[in-house]
């Protein structure tokens, strides 16, 4: 497999007046194409810091970051955002759906800033992919006439519009019961199965056991990194 | 020239305006240039739904917010219309006066009365040689009315009144604007013939003849009959104004010819008046100049001021005795529409203020907003948008409001000037005059467009330079 995201030695440093916070330390990581990881570690460890960095919302300090084969780590804000736009799903605990939009409307928001033509086509499209997770029934609704679980299905819709290269969740079930979290979690993996990369952070150990391999951070520095034994992922699923 | 800000340096209103304007048209000229690089009119399109959008979740707040804009435009434009409306009105008056008129009147030497010359008769004044002179202006002056006054009692039978028996040619009930309510005014032959004809003031007429016809009678001035042939309809006197121009009453004149006069009375002018008496020498009291041009034109202003001061020249050069006086009723004009000018820029300028405080209500509006919609910037940055995105989303937000707000001050702005007329009508029972000043609608609408570009400008900023990580934690 192809490796889709690359880190060489990624530093990662805060600034508190004269305090400098050392988040990443150097980290090297590498994730192929069509992988589903979990990034895990205590809080302070940095996986949100790396989540971030991997997001192209935040720059780090040093290091190359790889996205495919170009080197994001020093891109300009608006080249970043490019980026986002172009290739990168978020998926977020809380949701974060505009309250304002309809169900489609939050789906099509992505292609918005693509500076694509809005069409009938990425119309259907959007209603397409809210079909798919689900939603048929509720393409008109407003974000808080859903349940949680529902809301986070729309984003997972909303990720996918843009058919993103790497799908990124920050704690994806961290806002939801164990039940919806399956539902969530059974819908990822059948993203991954389809093909699309996920990395996502969780502090949950069931929830980190339905990817492929697992990162664990500490004190800005990988601590393991296991792959999930296939047998017992595919038992997940049954 | 009717335009409406004067266009000197030091006119604040106008620098004001200016800035405004120059600061609106370029921040404008930006946004639609990255509104039409960025993907053209289908975005346009997008992002002022989607400001109508988000504007309408807080409908009450939008409308306070943009209030003082709607207030500002209607103030300019209304203020400007009733600032108009009276302007033309004064103006009027004084057009009707004749604006193109130069009027060369003797005067007595102030210091006359001290000289050493021993004489009951005092000379001074304009003469034929002048009127002589006065022609040489050829085209340039239509029409030269001179007129000689002379204080007599005219007398019919038994009865007698005092007049002031005004000699003159038939152009002067033009340039007085005098209208017949009998027979007809004095004519050219009148004057070629000699002929003793007069033609009598309202009041003169009412009080010789209280019974009878005064059509072909005649009424006898210095001993001498003259038939009467036309009475003047009654005529408001015109007030004097400031010394330049005499107050003048119509009704007690009685108009002989101007040959005639100077036939029949010779050059000397006998004054009586409660026992002690004078005598003067004037040939010509006073000479009215129709200069040939267009009042409202600036080369028609130029060309009456250059007569004007031409003749001022050429009486000066002649006239060392300073026994004249030039007035030019234009300047009056001028000097009017000067102080209009002043009165309706100040008032423009404190309705720009308004304008201004609008705008700033704008911003403090947008600046909460930015604050409030911190967690939405986050969500949009993360899905791709970009900083300029960011921007103009609020900055069109900005203006959506302040074109609306514009849009209903000039409604609103409209609504007052037909109404308020109507009104004040009802209310006080006087005319208001108003005018709607065209130029102000447009001048007004792009200015409240230019305020929410200015004013929204800095909360846009602030809400593309926010953090897109710390934005999605904010709640």
């Amino acid at each position: 497999m192809p490796a889709i995201v690359r880190i060489v030695d990624l530093v990662k440093n805060y600034y508190m007046g004269t305090q400098t916070v050392h988040v990443l330390k150097g980290l090297n990581l590498t994730f192929e194409e069509g992988d589903f990881v979990a990034l895990m570690g205590p809080s302070g460890s940095g996986k949100s810091t790396l989540l971030n960095v991997l997001g192209c919302l935040d720059r780090p300090t040093s290091g190359s970051y790889f996205l495919g084969d170009v080197d994001v780590a020093q891109m300009s804000d608006d080249q970043l955002s490019e980026v986002r736009s172009t290739y990168l799903g978020f998926i977020f605990q809380s949701y974060n759906l505009l309250p304002q939009y309809t169900v489609v409307e939050n789906v099509e928001l992505p292609l918005l800033y693509q500076g694509i033509k809005l069409d009938e086509k990425t119309k259907a499209r959007c209603v397409a992919l809210a079909e798919m997770v689900g939603l048929a029934e509720r393409l008109d609704h407003r974000p808080l006439q859903l349940s949680g679980g529902q809301q986070q299905r729309v984003a997972i819709a909303r990720s996918l519009v843009n058919d993103p290269h790497l799908i990124l969740g920050d704690e994806p079930t961290g806002n939801l019961d164990t039940k919806t979290s399956v539902e969530i979690m059974q819908m990822l993996r059948e993203l991954n199965r389809s093909g699309k990369t996920i990395i996502m952070v969780t502090h949950e150990n069931d929830i980190a056991e339905w990817a492929r391999r697992v990162v664990r951070l500490r004190d800005g520095r990988v601590e393991s990194d296991t792959r999930n034994d296939t047998r017992m992922v595919m038992e997940m699923g049954r | 020239m009717n335009a409406y800000l004067q266009l000197s340096p030091t006119n604040p209103a106008l620098i004001g305006l200016v800035v405004l304007l120059v600061c609106g048209l370029g921040a404008w000229l930006v946004v639609t240039g990255r509104i039409l690089t960025g993907g053209g009119a289908a975005k346009v399109r997008r992002s002022v739904s989607l400001a109508v959008k988000s504007l309408w979740l807080h409908k009450l707040r939008s409308f306070l917010s943009v209030l003082g804009i709607i207030i500002g435009t209607s103030a300019v434009i209304s203020l400007m219309a009733f600032g108009e409306g009276s302007m033309q009105d004064a103006l009027a008056d004084i057009k009707r006066q004749g604006a193109t008129n130069i009027i060369v009147r003797s005067v007595k030497p102030p210091d006359d009365s001290a000289t050493a010359n021993r004489s009951f008769v005092t000379s001074y004044g304009l003469n034929a040689k002048d009127l002589s002179r006065f022609s040489t202006f050829g085209d340039a002056i239509s029409r030269m009315v001179p007129i000689r006054v002379q204080p007599t009692e005219a007398r019919y039978l038994e009865r007698m009144s005092n007049a002031r028996v005004i000699a003159t040619v038939p152009g002067y009930a033009e340039v007085n604007q005098l209208e017949m309510s009998r027979g007809r005014f004095l004519v050219e032959a009148d004057d070629h013939e000699i002929k003793n004809v007069c033609v009598l003031g309202s009041e003169i007429a009412d009080k010789l003849f209280p019974t009878e016809d005064p059509m072909d009678n005649s009424v006898i001035l210095r001993s001498m009959r003259f038939t009467v042939v036309g009475v003047v309809k009654e005529r408001m006197p015109t007030g004097g104004s400031g010394g330049s121009q005499a107050a003048e009453e119509y009704n007690r004149d009685i108009y002989i010819p101007f040959r005639t006069s100077l036939a029949r009375f010779g050059e000397i002018i006998f004054t009586r008046s409660s026992g002690s008496r004078s005598a003067e020498k004037v040939n010509i009291s006073q000479v009215t100049l129709t200069v040939d041009a267009e009042v409202d034109s600036p080369t028609g202003r130029l060309k009456v001021q250059a007569v004007g001061d031409e003749i001022k020249r050429m009486l000066d050069k002649d006239h060392y005795k300073r026994d004249t006086a030039v007035t030019v009723p234009l300047d009056r004009l001028e000097e009017a529409e000067r102080a209009q000018n002043r009165f309706t820029n100040l008032l423009v300028l404190i309705a720009s203020i308004s304008l201004v405080v609008g705008g700033i209500g704008i911003m403090n509006i947008m600046l909460a907003t930015v604050t409030e919609r911190t967690r939405e910037i986050g969500i949009r940055r993360a899905l791709g948008a970009k900083r300029r995105d960011i921007t103009m989303q609020f900055l069109v937000e900005a203006v959506v409001q302040t074109t609306v707000g514009g849009l209903c001050g000039v409604l609103l702005g409209l609504g007052m000037v037909f109404t308020v007329p109507v009104v004040w009508k009802l209310i006080a029972g006087s005319a208001l005059p108003a005018k709607v000043h065209v130029p102000s609608i447009f001048l007004s609408l792009f200015v409240s467009i230019g305020v929410g570009v200015l004013f929204g400008w800095y909360p846009a900023q602030r809400a593309a330079r926010l953090d897109p990580i710390e934005a999605l934690r904010h709640d």
